[in-house]
């Protein structure tokens, strides 16, 4: 445990006192309390008090037999503290603490749809990941729930058309984007509220891509999870299997090997250049710039070769397992790579100057879509989004993994948190990851490049961070004591920035949606899981 | 007897409907090879030498499409007017001097300049017709815009069109084009350029494509359209381009006239026209390359606050031009 750290748990000792349960020895690393149901808003909000950066990262539900726990994970100081409190499963109730962060909106909601807890005073309860006609009674997450002959128990749900509620509404008409349109790529359905051209309220649906990662993980030994939750997310792989597998390295209590780590830095850098190429390409073509996103992807190829060099894939890389990396990097290779790094380089020269000068460019992103820090930091966004509004926020920074503690880099932000920001965050990350990459290359250590571990891995939990390219990934793994895990939760960057797509859009104009939304980065494979 | 069989050669064949259709897709293909070779891509390559027929290999494919349309449809307008569209286009290719003359021999009169402007106008209200009987969302949105759009830029458009006719001191587009011993490209290079960007929004090209957005709006008006009315939507899509080409060379590049050498004036006429069409093609495309999307208001203040006074401007210089060059000449 840190100093940082250790300070969080006195002052939260201090304030709470008499309230703070005494947990029998917590296995996580780092600040971990226990209170009662209820208290667990005080204990945010002396959090708060502390440390106005401070955000909901995410909440996980574990169902512990007779009780389930709630765990709220508040990202405080670059750390992370665990607030938990149990409630019954037979009255499961617990307050919400949206009116203290409204950022915590889809965390609580998706506990609510997966363990079937009810949050008191939640602004907007009702289902969010699962679907509709999902049985009112079957909570997946629960380790009683009975999902054979799921097929028979469907609720019979006929009424799904939102236009007849909001035919009282006058003015106002409504505006389906999604599950299919031309500006998502992945299905996920935003109901606008259109005043003419204006957007006056937006309600986001998502869960059309849930496949139920989380449960299926309980079911594969930790190994085959690796695998899974590569398949998270095509275009952040690497930094799935690389959060899961620090996780269960961390209970373990064993640590990959130092040409491990730095291979590990280099996929995960060269995973950052690929996924900002494509969104800087892809924002150019929901702009109408179609000569921008051909160009950009074409220079993309030359990070998917290199990572097919490295790893022998072209996108799932299957290249990080637990205890290090499943191959290493022949040292002929470095030669080749570092020659494309180069004229990645130079491209990225252009591209900034593109960015910087291009005046239809600017006219549809400059202004557009701004969120202010104040905004960014009540809904708990993470990544390029938080750094495109001046919320100072880097994993890699504030708890350095794998190699990132040994190498030197900048962390970018801006100031205006407009659309243009945004972009332009991603394209100075670019450059420092192809810095990092060189010096990575460059400071390759000897040594092994993987450690044998057992398959059975002792209890205990483990919560770990990486910095996706589209912002702080979050796992928590829990180990009963054999070859699969009790319980794992992912919280993905985009199921946290979602709802600030919701606070862009209100106000502004329609044919801005497209353009505001992708500057986000959105990913639904990722969020829904 | 032989007079009616020529007027039914030049109607049909040359220079008439068949030639304006063969230079519709050369000037598609020009097109997308363009802009293909500007996005760092091979364009079409795999149809005819370098791809060149590709686009009649689209359009025959399109014709052969199942053809589909949407029950709750005002049908027959949707059925019409993609037809209706498309001839009105070709229509008024009749009235512009392709190989020396028009295409229907005399029948240049005063005024068809302003007749030939109408025409595109009825034309261009069609496609809008087309989107608003489809009774989809994106297609009326697409329509809404067209309308939006074109009802700016027509101003203007017609504007500037008018300052050549004020140094021709004639309103027949034959009388303009074969008075241009000196191109007017060159004697107003100001309302050259605007033009070009007013026909860049009549045309709906970048940065002015606003009513076919995809990603806002998926299709436009042609959302609905499928099979060989999408074939003659495109088709008469593909006509006002080139429509909007020959325009510009009729008024500003002295039409098909151009140095005359061995043979007939006529073969040499329509080789100049299609080269100057290219060339306009070529700027237009490049332009639409180097532009992101605007959004529609951004597009209507640029039109009202910024090409509408240049182009009022623009016919006052014009004026004095010729008031100038008539002083020179008498």
């Amino acid at each position: 445990m840190t100093s940082v750290e250790q300070e969080i748990l006195t002052t939260l000792s201090k304030e709470l006192g008499e309230k703070m349960l005494q947990t029998p020895l917590s296995q996580l690393e780092k600040v971990s309390v226990r209170v009662n149901a209820g208290i667990h808003r005080d204990a945010l909000k002396i959090l708060l008090d502390k440390d106005e950066s401070a955000g909901v990262s995410a909440i996980t539900g574990v169902d512990l037999g007779e009780t389930i726990e709630v765990m709220y994970h508040v990202r405080t100081h670059g750390t992370i503290a665990t607030i938990r409190t149990r409630v019954p499963k037979k009255d499961p109730r617990i307050k919400t603490i949206t009116d203290i962060l409204p950022g915590a909106n889809f965390h609580e909601r998706e506990v609510a749809d997966l363990f079937g807890l009810t949050f008191e005073g939640h602004p907007y309860p009702g289902r969010l990941i699962l679907s509709e006609d999902w049985p009112k009674n079957l909570f997946p997450l629960r380790k009683d729930a009975e999902i054979a002959d799921i097929e028979n128990k469907k609720e019979n749900i006929t009424a799904l058309d939102e236009s007849k509620q909001s035919s009282d509404e006058g003015v106002l008409t409504t505006v389906i984007m999604g599950p299919q349109h031309p500006a998502l790529i992945e299905p996920e359905k935003f109901s606008l509220k259109v005043d003419g051209e204006i957007v006056k309220e937006v309600k986001p649906r998502i869960g059309y891509v849930h496949r139920g990662i989380e449960k299926a993980a309980e079911k594969r030994t930790y190994l085959q999870d690796v695998y899974l939750v590569e398949r998270i997310c095509g275009i952040c792989n690497a930094c799935h299997a690389t959060c899961f597998c620090q996780a269960v390295e961390a209970i373990m209590g064993t640590e990959a090997p130092v040409r491990a780590k730095y291979l590990r830095t280099i996929v995960l850098e060269l995973n950052r250049i690929q996924s900002h190429m494509l969104l800087l390409g892809h924002a150019g073509l929901e702009i109408g710039y179609e000569p921008f996103f051909q160009y950009m992807w074409r220079d993309r190829e030359i990070a998917m070769d290199t990572m097919e060099s490295l790893t022998g894939n072209r996108v799932i890389a299957s290249f990080v397992t637990i205890g290090g990396v499943r191959r290493d990097l022949k040292e002929e290779r470095i030669p080749k790579i570092k020659a494309g790094l180069a004229t990645l380089k130079r491209r990225m020269v252009f591209y900034k100057n593109l960015l910087e000068s291009d005046p239809t460019l600017k006219m549809r992103t400059k202004g557009v879509g701004v969120l202010e820090r104040q905004d960014a930091l009540k809904l708990c966004v993470v990544g390029p989004v938080a750094r495109g509004s001046d919320v100072k926020m880097d994993v890699r920074k504030d708890e350095p993994y794998a190699a990132y503690d040994k190498i030197p880099f900048k962390m970018i932000s801006y100031t205006e948190g407009d659309s243009w920001t945004r972009l332009m965050v991603r394209l100075d990350e670019i450059n420092e990851s192809i810095d990092i990459l060189n010096f990575a290359l460059d400071n390759l250590p000897t040594g092994p490049y993987r450690v044998r571990v057992p398959r059975i891995v002792p209890a205990g939990e483990a919560i770990n961070r990486v910095e996706a390219p589209r912002g702080e990934l979050f796992y928590y793994v829990k180990s009963n004591g054999t070859a699969y895990p009790e319980r794992v939760k992912m919280r993905t960057p985009t199921f946290a920035n979602i709802l600030s797509f919701v606070h862009i859009a209100e106000g502004g104009n329609i044919a801005d949606v497209p353009a505001s939304f992708v500057s986000l980065d959105p990913c639904f494979s990722c969020t829904d899981r | 007897m032989s007079l009616d069989l020529t007027l039914v050669f030049r109607a049909l064949v040359f220079p008439g409907f068949s030639f304006i259709v063969l230079l519709t897709f050369l000037c598609d293909w020009i097109e997308r090879k363009i802009e293909a070779r500007m996005q760092n891509r091979m364009g079409p390559t795999y149809t005819g030498p370098a791809g060149i027929l590709q686009p009649f290999a689209d359009f025959v494919k399109l014709l052969a499409k199942e053809d589909m349309v949407p029950r709750n449809t005002r049908s027959v307008v949707f059925k019409l007017t993609p037809v209706l569209s498309f001839s009105m286009f070709v229509f008024a290719m009749f009235f512009l001097p392709i190989d020396g003359s028009n295409v229907i021999l005399n029948s240049s009169f005063q005024g068809d300049l302003i007749f030939v402007l109408a025409l595109v106008s009825v034309a261009n209200f069609f496609l809008f017709l087309s989107g608003w009987s489809s009774s989809n969302p994106y297609s009326e949105i697409g329509a809404t815009r067209v309308l939006t759009q074109f009802l700016g830029y027509d101003i203007p458009l017609s504007i500037l069109a008018f300052g050549p006719a004020l140094l021709a001191s004639g309103l027949s587009i034959s009388t303009i084009a074969a008075s241009q011993r000196i191109p007017f490209a060159l004697l107003l290079p100001w309302a050259f350029i605007l033009f070009i960007i007013a026909l860049q929004a009549e045309l709906e090209k970048d940065p002015f494509d606003v009513p076919h957005a995809e990603t806002e709006i998926v299709g436009g008006y042609e959302t609905e359209y499928s099979g060989r009315r999408l074939a003659f939507l495109k088709l008469a899509k593909d006509v006002q381009i080139v429509l909007g080409a020959v325009l510009v060379v009729e008024l500003f590049l002295a039409g098909p006239y151009g140095p005359v050498f061995l043979g007939i004036p006529e073969f040499w006429y329509t080789l100049w026209f299609i080269l100057k069409v290219l060339l306009v093609v070529v700027i237009t495309e490049y332009l639409t390359c180097i532009f992101a999307r605007l959004r529609i208001d951004q597009v209507l203040v640029v039109n009202w606050r910024v090409l509408m006074p240049l182009s009022i401007l623009s016919l006052a210089t014009a004026a004095g031009v010729a008031f100038w060059l008539n002083l020179g000449v008498g």
